[in-house]
């Protein structure tokens, strides 16, 4: 395979996976629908649960502690963590789930990205409202930190559909990566400063800190709520991790994609 | 642009990422499947090999051949699911395909949910689906099933559905892989009707079955495949029972 046959299809793909977003948009909202149809509480599950999860998280590790508006900034970086770590879990299964679907239609993989990432932000929102709510109960954000604390979310969103596809074509060549993740996201919402604040000292917890990306991501929308200051070495470093991953997105597009439905 | 679909020595090559099992075989009774080869880790299976045909519009292709022939395969690779990993393909014409009829439905979703969905799939405006909506539940005659989740569908409640909605917008190559068997004796002959209609508006349908009067039935080529090579591609001779 040429390198001009990689950018090409991986072009390919990405342009006719927006193309035909009204097959995402609809197959994102089917599977909303799926989850919730049972339910009594549909989608309002997701504010409940993030309100569970905030208050546990504020109740158990909110005891004389040291960092400004705790439970603000709990919530804050737990919102963000959700959303991304949710993001990544379901999107490493994501092939193997739409084997269906793959084997059966010839739509481009871009639209089951997509499909997930639109998933991903409508779930967000939901759980996005209980987030403002708190906020609102708690800090009383200004209108120009709710705009900073937004442009920190967009650049997440935007970085969504390239994290998906890298996970989920990893996902679909090695069946034992859904493991590793799923073990690392569980560890990892300790291993980033979701509840804990880097202590300066050079040690293990500052380079945790520092080398962990998604300390990163948690402080472009957090650092706005809790200080009111733009964290704009932050953005620009996330700017440069989303750039990133879009490049090995689409190298890995252009090389797996017609290789996807022979391991689904 | 007139509708065909010319294979040059195609081939197609399934990759086994992980070790196949496979029972202790006798290879000269083997009739069954494609070509295994290669050991360990980097197994694969060959199964298609140096397939050549040519189809133009009107035609009403006929597949056959014993299980793992490589019919679905090569139906696979006409819709452009698969890429062949040998040869060259070309198709001109909009394709519509019917494999395994749950394959692209949603079985939580309603027939009319379904039926939407598969039409957005198949990149059809919102305004073709809403015209063609009442004339595919009338075809598919589910009546008041359409509003029931597809999962309690029986398999030939789902085959109407997969047809109706697969052949209501005329496409120009119809593809089929062995479904028609779970609709009734009065379905089929609808769809067999329908069929023809589709290929006298210059289309062409293949058709992969292991039934003998289908095929007699509808189509007027048949090509043969044993272990993914073609054992025979000919006009077919109408048996007169
Ligand atoms: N996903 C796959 N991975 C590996 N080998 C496969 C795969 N799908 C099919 N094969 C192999 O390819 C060959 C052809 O299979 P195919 O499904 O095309 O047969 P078929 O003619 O449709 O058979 P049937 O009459 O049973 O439907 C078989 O040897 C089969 O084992
Ligand atoms: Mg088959």
């Amino acid at each position: 395979m040429t390198l001009k046959e990689v950018l090409k299809g991986a072009v390919e793909e990405i342009a006719s996976g927006f193309r035909r977003y009204p097959v995402w948009v609809a197959l994102a909202h089917e599977s909303i629908g799926d989850q919730h149809r049972r339910t009594t509480l549909g989608p309002l599950w997701l504010v409940l649960n993030y309100f569970l999860f905030a208050g546990a998280f504020v109740v158990v590790f909110g005891h004389r502690n040291e960092i400004e508006n705790f439970p603000a900034y709990v919530a804050t970086g737990l919102y963000v963590w959700l959303l991304m770590s949710e993001a990544i879990n379901t999107a490493v299964p994501l092939f193997r789930r739409e084997a269906n679907y793959i084997k059966g239609t010839t739509l481009p993989l871009f639209v089951y990205v997509m499909r997930l990432a639109m998933q991903t932000v409508i779930r967000g929102a939901y759980s996005g409202a209980g987030w403002i709510v708190l906020m609102l109960f708690l800090v009383q954000p200004s209108l120009e930190q709710w705009l900073m604390a937004f442009a920190g979310l967009a650049v997440i969103v935007l970085a969504l559909p390239a994290v998906i596809t890298i996970f989920a074509l990893l996902g679909a060549f090695f069946p034992d990566f859904e493991f590793i993740t799923s073990n690392l996201v569980r560890v990892g919402m300790f291993l980033t400063p979701i509840f804990w604040i880097h202590g300066n000292d050079g040690g293990l917890r500052q380079m945790l800190y520092e080398y962990n990306p998604f300390t990163h991501f948690l402080a472009i929308v957090r650092q706005p709520i809790i200080s009111g200051e733009l964290p704009v070495m932050e953005l620009l470093l996330c700017l440069g991790i989303s750039a990133f991953a879009w490049v090995f997105a689409f190298f890995l597009l252009g090389v797996l994609r017609k290789k996807v439905v022979f391991v689904v | 642009m007139t509708v065909s679909i010319k294979a040059h020595s195609v081939g197609l090559r399934y990759r086994i990422l992980r070790p196949l099992t496979l029972r202790p075989k006798d290879k000269r009774l083997l009739k069954t499947g494609g070509t295994i080869s290669g050991s360990g880790r980097r197994q694969h299976v060959q199964a298609l090999e140096d397939v050549s045909f040519e189809l133009s519009a009107g035609d009403r292709l006929g597949l056959v051949g014993s299980n793992g022939a490589g019919k679905t395969t090569l139906l696979k690779m006409l819709y452009g699911i698969m890429e062949p990993t040998s040869g060259t393909l070309s198709i001109s014409g909009r394709v519509d395909a019917l494999f395994n009829i749950n394959l692209g439905f949603r079985p939580e979703a309603t027939g009319r949910r379904n039926i939407e969905l598969r039409g957005l799939i198949n990149g059809w405006t919102r305004r073709q689906i809403e015209e063609a909506m009442p004339e595919i539940i009338e075809f598919s005659e589910l009546g008041d099933f359409i509003d029931m989740p597809f999962k309690s569908y029986s398999q030939g409640m789902a085959a109407r559905l997969a047809f109706s909605v697969a052949t209501t917008l005329t496409p120009e190559i119809l593809l089929m892989d062995e479904w028609i068997g779970a609709g009734d004796a009065a379905f089929q002959k609808k769809a067999g009707e329908r069929m023809n209609a589709l290929t006298g508006q210059a289309g062409i349908v293949v058709l992969a079955s292991h039934n003998d009067k289908l095929i007699q039935r509808v189509c007027n080529k048949v090509l043969v495949l044993e272990k993914g090579r073609v054992k025979k591609f000919a006009p077919l001779e109408k048996k007169r029972a």
